[in-house]
């Protein structure tokens, strides 16, 4: 009890991050060990952390969000494959303020899969497990439905967009349900479907406004 | 359209990113991307700052968010906010990779090439209500010791680069610090 004050400041030293040596393993090891330790480091974060407010923030490369990914996302047998969009998307992004490094990812991680006839798996940007999978049939009829958990945030809407072969602004094809929708939209192969989340009701500009959060090719497949 | 009384920014959003690291917890991809998207750059600014080399720096941003990804689950919002849990997995990351740098690098000096100055952006605490309390704080410290406690957090310096940047014995450095941090914490329980 009478180190109850020496502890709480060794406790606001190891979270400064001023010690060193002999001391810091000290704290390592009390932190690992000692419940009322691991509570003072906490509180000590809880004081200190608003002090980074002072720094700058920096832009991290895109490629940080690459590696992030790779080492978070389990593995998956789905094929992966990078398609050359990227320049495309980074025109569309710069119409559109959706920020590059969304638009990489997304031209990073579609997944293409072998369905049947017009078939685009749109999977999050986020990751490369397919969420919604959309069937085009020759008669016009684009079926949209989930293959995966989707969550909207209240207040919120998801939209779906069509950003056909060589176009640089996505057309918007309405608000879509998490349950999924069937529409009519003749659309090409090689069209990619996004989906972003936009306030209730859509975007109100006709572009998208919110993040772009899934996205696949239409792949006519024999 | 917008709402009747909506609430601070500075506290819808961090309840907004609170609810990002649950969602992570949960295993929501979407929802870690988008806490990605709103704090990378913080973080990784928190990292350059503390590493001073673009590739340390990313390894620390890196290493952070897969922690933060690994370790959601610990993050519980009735105990402490998103911004120090966040801030504090990416200071820890930074802080050792900098010091293993210094371990494994002879002739290494980390106090070397620092900015001669702290920080003194210290307006920038103003806007929340903890960041208020602590800018009130850190000011009846005096320009010395507030200075010497930004030096530790912002650019992660130790006892002894303090000592050696500021050309006073360690163990002066060392209670200096302590008594710095003793007050902060009676001023804030004030």
């Amino acid at each position: 009890m009478s180190d109850a004050p020496d502890r709480d400041l060794l406790a606001a030293e190891y979270v400064l991050g001023t010690l060193e040596g002999d001391e810091a393993d000290q704290a390592a090891h009390l932190l690992a060990t000692d419940p009322a330790f691991a509570d003072a480091v906490h509180a000590w974060q809880e004081r200190l952390a608003p002090l980074a407010a002072c720094v700058p923030a920096v832009e991290p490369p895109a490629e940080i969000w690459d590696r992030i990914e790779a080492t978070t996302m389990p593995a998956q047998s789905a094929t992966v494959i990078p398609i050359a969009f990227r320049r495309r998307l980074r025109l569309w992004q710069a119409s559109t303020g959706v920020a590059m490094a969304i638009a990489a990812s997304l031209a990073a991680f579609i997944v293409l899969r072998a369905p049947s006839p017009r078939v685009a798996v749109l999977a999050p940007m986020t990751g490369r497990v397919p969420v919604l999978l959309a069937t085009a049939g020759s008669e016009g009829v684009l079926t949209v439905r989930p293959d995966g958990a989707i969550t909207v945030p209240s207040g919120r809407d998801l939209e779906l967009w069509a950003l056909g072969k060589g176009e640089t602004r996505p057309r918007s094809l309405g608000v879509l349900p998490v349950g999924g929708r069937r529409l009519v939209a003749r659309l090409a192969p090689g069209t990619q479907l996004l989906v972003s989340l936009e306030p209730r009701g859509g975007s109100p500009t006709g572009q998208p406004t919110g993040p772009v959060l899934y996205g696949g090719q239409l792949t006519a497949v024999e | 359209m917008p709402e009747d009384n909506p609430p601070p920014v500075a506290a819808s959003a961090a309840d907004e990113s609170a609810r990002l690291l649950l969602r992570c917890a949960a295993g929501d991809r979407v929802a870690f991307r988008t806490l990605y998207d709103r704090w990378g750059a913080r973080l990784h600014g928190v990292a350059l700052r503390i590493t001073r080399q673009s590739a340390l720096a990313a390894d620390a941003t890196h290493d952070a968010f897969v922690q933060v990804w690994q370790q959601a689950g610990r993050f519980d919002p009735a105990r402490g906010s998103a911004e120090a849990f966040l801030i504090s997995l990416v200071r820890y990351r930074a802080l050792d990779i900098v010091r293993r740098r210094a371990r494994e690098t002879p002739g290494y000096d980390a106090a070397e090439d620092r900015p001669d100055e702290a920080p003194d952006a210290l307006t920038q605490l103003v806007g929340s209500a903890e960041g208020a309390a602590l800018h009130r704080c850190l000011a009846l410290l005096g320009a010395e010791r507030r200075r010497l406690v930004l030096m530790a957090f912002v650019d992660g310096l130790s006892h002894s680069e303090l000592a050696e940047k500021l050309s006073v014995p360690l163990g002066t450095v060392k209670s200096w610090i302590r008594r710095s941090l003793a007050s902060l914490r009676d001023c804030l329980a004030a």
